[in-house]
């Protein structure tokens, strides 16, 4: 298929308003797959992606379409991943596309991703299709969404075509406008081969497949060629095309979308974004927008039976295999034993994580509060990152710690805001911009700091705002804030697991209710135990553990010595198996509950 | 701090032996019925059982040579009290014959149903010294809650009739803290008892053992533990029987002066003592085992030449000690500093002596100076002493 018939294209859309069933309907209605192989939603192949309604890895697929005026198109369809965590992988593969169909759902109107989408979009300079979905659901509300097209994104209302994915309607309309407004690949006469490397994965017989998009040239097997990040070498093994099925071809050729085999071992040594060139005759530059993905957020994961540590570890590295955004490394806890430090994109990349590790690899485990992180200035002029609470230096040798923070947009129904507001107050963020979006709904541009939306922002959101309420953000600034280490010591002993990096006008009150928690949870012991919240060495909370008022059997006659002192051995093997903290026997229980109930 | 020992309690005790004490345990293995709170082995016997039961004890006597006189025995069981007075004068005749008569003393179990004059005399005759008899309680109510099917006329009859056989050392089983049960009902069982005047009383609180019908009441909610009540009990009962002149000189066993359980307190002080009989156990030569359970397991062992073989270890010194430190903490004398001086020596645990001190300084156990410096449990250690054990076991070991 020539260039001029050619499209890639994508689909965008806010969670949830039908971005990968209106993927289904299009492969139907092209017959690339035909109707009775349609799994329901089948572009999300994962069992989680199907479960969350989320696509977290991408998942090309060609099609070819008969258009109305005659000539067959080449439609490429770069399906992205869908939330906001995974937004320079979205802009990756919005990157190596010419449009995009923006899905609205008609009930819910223009949402926080929405917007966030159609922003990536345009600056990749990619015509926008929008089309409003589920026009046939009783409480669409067709001129409320068109308003918004106009009023929010800047898009004529005109331009939308209104469908039903589920029900078939507009999917004709919806081709048309792809091979008739969607213009041709772009940079094909480029000098020099380039391929955008979108999304990769492992193959545990083929090792690394990427997900590529030729922009110009031509690449196929025995080609020899060069990552332009870094220059690492590069022998292509195979290409092909996703049907959505790979298929072999002999060569991939510009203007395409497809996958190469390589002879590279591991997915952490493709960068996503990166530009593939021949090593022969190379491009003179990368294509634009290539940048180094560096996790956000970091958590200790500790498996919860402490046998299962090489379990854990195997798992990590499968998942790394085909995550190369996931990063760990060894730790050993005090409290938790042998676990690992990962680093993540975002919230939902650690639950992803997680999930994956406890489902399909059958390992219970549990993560330490997450953490951001910190730029540390010390008074010896050193720049330290500090991601985990106890590596931040003694309070003596800290000039001034910065915290990231994250520019959010906040989409909630008008009649919330005063909720909201205080809920941004609360967790120390500023409300920079306030737009109205129709006459019952707002968005709020606010400034917040990293760290405090890591726990329970997005929850308190849905729930102040009755579930209508949506959220998107993108990483702003580094800024000083008045931040310090608060210790848990349980009977004068700091436990790891409980440290953490607060704000100092915080601290007494997170503290006093980690202390209340703890001596809650921790079952009553023989001795007067104080838990304690501390900074440096000042206590700022106090409880102590309940004692223990009674434990002893009656009977401990002679004959039954034997039985008794077994009993107390396994009493004694019981206390084995708990944390010792400072003679204090904690079951693994209760700082999983704490850690949980944070 | 409160201590439970006072000068009174410990003249309750009976003056140290000679040489290192020994004793002998027969476990007898019927019973009538199987009371509610029961989990010690018993079995209901059938015809020529109770034949075949002496058949095998005879020859485990065999099995278990003894070098030196027998100090105390201690029948129990299940309840001796079952067998008939042929029986029993047969049991004084294999133990008689392979041991003599103990030194110092020989009690025998038994509840007020079995304690017929007839029986009670072939006791007496075969120089058994001390009855102890399950009580329990005097209300009926609770009586039939625990399962047990007497009277309470029974109990004031059984204990005339081992009266008039001549027994001069009795003692009687209360239990208490029994679902429902108000202190002045505990109150009234106290005063009957004391009213009989027996020589020692034993105070057990009730507890929920695992495959005993009151622990599967227990769990299906049928009753509730009320721990806070179990505690008062626990407090309150030590000065109510002081100031009827029965002296607490263990977790739950009251004596008036020189009536403590001889054969109990050398176990406590980890004498040396000698099982015979199904789920028995026995700790001699340096070693501890116990008996199979079921006649026929046991038997099976003897006819092999095999005694204790069940959970049988070494006893190392360090084990000695500690025992004799958990099991000591539990007499109001406590434990002598020299046991203290062997631990510490022997245990490899770096924690021993801060953990030891901590005891100490958070008023659990206490120090008397008598002859020597001792260690005892405070009120509040005595209620925590199983805890205490087991902190013990792990801080030593």
């Amino acid at each position: 298929m020539d260039l001029q018939h050619t499209r890639n294209f994508s689909i965008i859309a806010h969670v949830d308003h039908g971005k990968t069933t209106l993927s289904d309907r299009l492969l139907e209605s092209t017959q690339t797959v035909a109707t009775r192989e349609m799994k329901a939603q089948l572009l999300d192949s994962m069992d989680l992606e199907r479960e969350r309604g989320i696509t977290i890895k991408s998942h090309p697929v060609s099609m070819a379409y008969q258009s109305e005026a005659g000539p067959m198109y080449k439609l490429n369809l770069i399906d992205t991943p869908g939330h906001v965590d995974f937004s320079y992988e979205v802009s990756r593969s919005l990157a190596a596309c010419e449009g995009a169909l923006l899905l609205i759902d008609a009930a819910q109107g223009v949402e926080a991703q929405t917007v966030a989408n159609a922003h990536l979009a345009t600056s990749q300079n990619l015509t926008i299709i929008p089309v409003i979905n589920k026009i046939d659901l009783p409480s669409a509300d067709l001129d409320k969404c068109l308003r918004q097209l106009e009023d929010i994104l800047a898009i004529p209302g005109e331009d939308a075509i209104l469908a039903s994915a589920k029900n078939g309607i507009g999917i004709t309309e919806i081709l048309e406008a792809v091979s008739a407004r969607i213009p041709p690949p772009r940079w094909a006469d480029y000098d020099g081969t380039r391929c955008l490397i979108f999304d990769s994965i492992y193959d545990s017989y083929q090792g690394v497949i990427c997900y590529v998009r030729v922009f110009s040239g031509t690449i196929k097997p025995g080609d020899t060629t060069v990552l332009m990040s870094d220059g690492l070498k590069v022998e292509i093994k195979e290409v092909g095309v996703f049907t959505p099925a790979r298929l072999k071809t002999k060569e991939l050729t510009a203007g395409n979308v497809g996958y190469i085999v390589t002879n590279i071992k591991s997915v952490a040594d493709i960068k996503l974004g990166d530009t593939l060139t021949h090593l022969q005759s190379p491009a003179k530059e990368m294509l634009p927008g290539y940048k180094e993905v560096r996790p956000m957020v970091f958590s200790g994961m500790y498996p919860l039976d402490t046998g299962d540590y090489e379990k854990l570890k195997a798992a990590l590295g499968r998942l790394r295999l085909n995550d190369a955004a996931l990063v760990y490394q060894q730790e050993s806890s005090m409290a938790l034993g042998f676990g690992f430090r990962c680093g993540f994109l975002g919230l939902l990349h650690m639950e992803v994580i997680q999930e994956r590790i406890r489902r399909e690899h059958g390992v219970d485990i549990i993560l330490t509060y997450p953490s951001v992180i910190y730029r540390v200035e010390t008074t010896r002029g050193e720049t330290l990152m500090v991601d985990n609470p106890v590596n931040m230096p003694s309070a003596n040798d800290i000039e001034d710690i910065l915290e990231p923070t994250i520019i959010a947009s906040i989409h909630i129904p008008t009649d919330g805001v005063g909720d909201v507001l205080a809920l941004v107050m609360e967790k120390r963020g500023i409300c920079e911009h306030t737009e109205t979006l129709d006459d019952s709904r707002l968005m709020l541009t606010c400034r917040l700091p990293l760290n405090e939306i890591l726990v329970d922002f997005f929850d308190r959101l849905k729930s102040i705002t009755h579930g209508y309420g949506s959220m998107d953000y993108e990483v702003g600034e580094y800024q000083s804030a008045d931040l310090v280490k608060m210790d848990i010591l349980v009977n004068a002993d700091p436990v790891d697991a409980f440290a953490s990096i607060v704000h100092r006008q915080k601290a007494e009150n997170k503290g006093r209710q980690l202390c209340e928690r703890l001596a809650e949870i921790i079952p009553p012991q023989m001795f007067k135990i104080p838990i304690q919240a501390a900074i440096g060495g000042k206590i700022i909370a106090r409880e102590t553990v309940r004692a223990l008022r009674k434990d002893v059997t009656a009977k401990c006659y002679g004959g039954d010595i034997t039985r008794k002192r077994k009993l107390l051995e396994k009493q004694k093997e019981g206390k084995k198996r708990m944390k010792q903290v400072g003679n204090v026997s904690i079951p693994q229980e209760a700082f999983i509950q704490v850690l949980k109930t944070n | 701090m409160k201590t439970p020992g006072t000068t009174s309690s410990l003249s309750v005790l009976p003056p140290p032996l000679d040489g290192e004490p020994l004793g002998l345990y027969v476990h007898v293995p019927f019973c009538g019925t199987t009371c509610d709170f029961c989990a010690f082995h018993q079995q209901t016997p059938k015809k020529g059982e109770v034949r075949q039961y002496l058949e095998l004890l005879a020859r485990e006597t065999l099995l278990a040579p003894l070098e030196r006189p027998v100090d105390t025995i201690f029948i129990g069981g299940g309840t001796p009290g079952l067998l008939a007075p042929a029986q029993i004068r047969e049991l004084g005749k294999i133990l008689g014959e392979a041991y003599g008569l103990p030194r110092e003393e020989w009690t025998v179990e038994m509840t007020p149903a079995s304690a017929t004059p007839a029986r009670l005399a072939a006791w007496k005759d075969i120089g058994v010294t001390r009855i102890s008899m399950g009580a329990q309680s005097f209300q009926p109510h609770y009586l039939e809650k625990l399962g047990r099917m007497q009277p309470r006329e029974k109990i004031f009859e059984a204990f005339s009739t081992a009266r008039r056989a001549g027994f001069e050392n009795i003692n009687l089983d209360l239990m208490f803290a029994l679902p429902g049960q108000s202190w002045e009902e505990w109150e009234a069982d106290l005063r009957e008892v004391v009213a009989l005047g027996p020589e020692h009383v034993s105070t057990y609180c009730l507890t929920f053992e695992e495959d005993t019908t009151l622990w599967w009441k227990l769990s299906r909610g049928e009753i509730r533990r009320d721990e806070e009540r179990e505690i008062e009990f626990y407090r309150e009962t030590p000065q109510w029987l002081a100031s009827e002149g029965y002296f607490r000189y263990e977790v739950s066993n009251y004596a008036r002066e020189g009536f403590a359980c001889v054969h109990n307190v050398n176990t406590w002080k980890m004498g040396e003592w000698v099982g015979l009989g199904p789920s028995a156990s026995s700790q001699q030569g340096g070693w501890r085992g116990t008996n199979r359970s079921g006649l026929d397991a046991w038997g099976e062992d003897l006819e092999g030449g095999r005694r204790a073989s069940a959970d049988r270890f070494p006893v190392t010194s360090l084990t000695r000690a500690l025992d004799r430190l958990v099991f000591g903490l539990r007499m109001a004398e406590g434990v002598e500093e020299k046991v203290l001086t062997e631990i510490l020596r022997l245990a490899e645990n770096p924690v021993w002596g801060s953990f030891w001190e901590k005891l100490q300084e958070e008023g659990l156990v206490g120090t008397r100076r008598g002859e020597g410096r001792r260690y005892h449990l405070s009120e509040e250690g005595f209620l925590l002493a199983d805890r205490i054990g087991a902190e013990i076991l792990a801080a030593g070991e």
